[in-house]
């Protein structure tokens, strides 16, 4: 039952959400920010890190564990089935139990999770779980719907030693599936070939030319460095300059290494519960107006500048209709950074603080500080705090609490889009301070 | 007869992140024993910079990873090696007509 | 170096069949007039497979765009970084486009905007790959 349920907004015309301001957060908790793990360290695994998290957002939100009836965890790798050097990761030694085996080390579920933390009382725990741009819709949904009512969220990022996702299948010399019309030519698979064509067709259609990306690049790093769990915060990384950035090599040239985002190993844990039970909790709560989610599949070999533009256009059409808003009424937007060049689409498409098709490297080179009128992606995503993808929103929920700090906007601060998502597919979350 | 070392950072120096077999000791006998050393690396020529006046070593070049040939270029040498763990430090090793060595296969070559 | 061999399929063995008698074949949808690459199981308009078959195409187009891989994490071509990427869109029609390394092109020098032409590239005994052709 718990993996048939269905729970998802993926369709246009869906109307206002029936569930909006009835669902809050109510706690976060982050891991450490590590590279990479070990193998050794046994407090450093994504198991360990994942129940430290939860840890930290049940004590955020002053739950205990035999309150918690519902546990939502992403069970794959991050790096997919390329894995590390070492080819898919594993097998490696294993340790005594509950590290008998990937689950703990590399990998977790709501399994294991349940288990080695004691939850007595959980009743939804599915599996086959999306990654965390989907993840907080299931979990979202289902505590509208009544499954569960005060639900963790927990999302692990791995790393291990050597160049991420070089083994697995991008060591073989057959490509497979999808595969077979892409590898071939060199194109591995990912969100920086699908962007990087549209963003060179983008330069030609609306002038400029690739390293007008910087100033948002640098600004993700800014901001990163503002966020105290962050990696470039915690690991001495520089505060990125022009000179750093232009004299910096290309991966795929023009996407450049700055342009690219940083694996990390680490986990993160939010605190889903319904806005009545939110009322009695400890930290003051953030309530959901929308989830969505959306899977455009590509016409052809490789998504064009029209179709990103279209799918864009299309997931902000679908989450603005379901949370009643507009354009005008968001405030904070955190969109997923993993790769610069996807940024510019979501922010056109989303029409933030009027930013049409076009305007997106004017936009950057203006003041999107956190201090300005336009604090664009107040929370540095990716490319300030390493690849956590849960940096748009923990700074969300912080920014509607008016706890982010040194980045706390100075701008209205009631509503917050936030989303780890591609332009095909994922999934976007509009959280208010208020419910209504 | 005039020799440069480049070494990279990250999985070759023990400084580096993951920490190398290349010490700072070992890169110190380098510079006594003659080698013209710097680094070459995806760190920041800030940070490869800092790294280094951390540790009190005077270094002739920081580059970013793809300006080998630039070093070249500001170096006369008989002989050019660049010290790394990738396949990427191979990479940018081969075109700019750097001898390429592995950490620890640098190791009986340079220190013993 | 050689190019990484495609694995033909139910869906696809239809196409690289085709391509290995170096014939460039697409799907083609008779109910919307529309070709369609790479194959899918139904027609990417009408959703429907009953009116899916296959249709050889002339083969001509023009590059769109480009990029060129330094740093790229197919074991496979590494050594043979940096090289080109270009997206080739199809003449008949242009919503289509394909993936070529532009033999005979050097890196970083492609004409963006040229005619191409369609060749046949040996990827392993007996496997072609189609690839495309600055026309001079």
């Amino acid at each position: 039952m718990q993996n048939d349920y269905r729970w998802r907004r993926d369709k246009d015309g869906l109307g206002v959400w029936e569930h909006r301001g009835k669902v809050s957060i109510s706690g976060y908790g982050h891991s450490p920010v590590d590279r990479r793990w070990d193998g050794k360290a046994m407090d450093e695994t994504v198991g360990a890190y994942s129940i430290l998290a939860c840890q930290k957002a049940m004590e955020d939100a002053g739950v205990t564990p035999d309150e918690v009836d519902g546990v939502i965890c992403c069970d794959s790798h991050i790096a997919g089935a390329s894995g590390g050097s070492a080819s898919t990761w594993a097998p490696r030694p294993y340790f005594d139990a509950p590290y008998d085996s990937e689950l703990g080390l590399t990998l977790v579920n709501s399994e294991w999770l349940v288990k080695t933390m004691g939850l007595k009382n959980v009743k939804f725990a599915p599996t086959g779980v999306p990654t965390i741009g989907e993840m907080v819709g299931m979990a979202a949904q289902a505590v509208g719907d009544g499954v569960c009512n005060t639900c963790l969220v927990i999302y692990p990022c791995g790393n291990l030693e050597g160049r991420y996702r070089r083994g697995g299948e991008n060591s073989e010399d057959y490509a497979r599936g999808a595969r077979q019309w892409t590898v071939p030519w060199g194109n591995h698979g990912g969100n920086d070939f699908i962007n990087i064509f549209p963003h060179n067709q983008y330069c030609l259609k609306y002038g400029g030319t690739h390293d007008d990306v910087f100033p948002f690049v640098q600004n993700q790093h800014r901001n990163g460095l503002m966020t105290p769990w962050g990696f470039n915060a915690n690991n001495g990384i520089d505060m990125i300059t022009r000179e750093d950035y232009v004299s910096s090599r290309y991966i795929l040239n023009p996407l450049r290494i700055w342009d690219c985002d940083r694996p990390v190993n680490t986990s993160t844990a939010y605190l889903f519960t319904t806005a009545e039970r939110a009322k009695d909790m400890k930290s003051q709560p953030v309530y959901v107006l929308n989830h969505s989610q959306h899977s455009f599949s590509q016409r052809t070999t490789q998504p064009d500048l029209d179709e990103i533009e279209e799918w864009t256009d299309r997931a902000a059409a679908r989450m603005y209709e379901g949370a009643g808003l507009g354009p005008s009424d968001v405030d904070i937007f955190n969109p997923y950074d993993g790769y610069s060049i996807m940024a510019q689409f979501f922010l056109e498409g989303f029409q933030w603080h009027g930013v049409k098709r076009g305007d997106a490297f004017a936009f950057y080179a203006g003041d999107i500080s956190v201090e300005g009128p336009h604090p664009f992606s107040s929370s540095g995503g990716n490319l300030g705090n390493g690849r956590t993808r849960t940096a748009m929103y923990t700074d969300s929920i912080q920014q509607l609490r008016g706890t982010a700090g040194p980045r706390q906007v100075t701008v209205r601060a009631e509503t917050a889009l936030c989303a780890f998502t591609t332009p095909s597919s994922g999934g976007w979350l509009m959280l208010g301070k208020q419910p209504n | 007869m005039a020799e440069l070392i480049s070494f990279d950072i990250d999985g070759t120096l023990e400084v580096g992140d993951p920490p190398g077999c290349i010490d700072m000791e070992m890169v110190r006998k380098a510079k006594e024993k003659g080698y013209i050393i710097g680094s070459c690396s995806d760190r920041t020529v800030t940070n490869q910079k800092r790294i280094w006046s951390e540790q009190g070593i005077e270094v002739s070049f920081t580059v970013v990873k793809h300006q080998l040939e630039s070093v070249k270029e500001a170096f006369e040498a008989d002989c050019y090696y660049h010290i790394g763990d990738t396949n990427i430090d191979k990479q940018y090793a081969d075109q700019a007509g750097f001898t390429f060595f592995l950490p620890e296969d640098s190791v009986p070559v340079f220190w013993d | 170096m050689p190019k990484i061999i495609p694995e033909a399929d139910d869906l696809s063995k239809p196409f690289w069949d085709a391509v290995n008698e170096r014939i460039l074949r697409l799907q083609h949808c008779d109910s919307c007039d529309k070709l369609q690459y790479p194959p899918k199981s139904t027609c990417h308009i009408c959703d429907s497979s009953d009116h899916l078959g296959w249709k050889d195409v002339e083969g001509r187009g023009h590059v769109a765009t480009f990029i060129v891989i330094e740093d790229g994490r197919l074991n496979r071509r590494m050594p043979d970084q940096p090289y080109n990427l270009a997206m080739v869109t199809l003449d008949e029609d242009p919503t289509i486009n394909f993936y070529s390394n532009l033999p005979g092109v050097q890196a970083y020098e492609v004409p963006v905007g040229s005619p191409v032409v369609v060749v046949f590239e040996e990827v392993a005994p007996g496997q072609l790959i189609h690839e495309w052709q600055v026309v001079a």
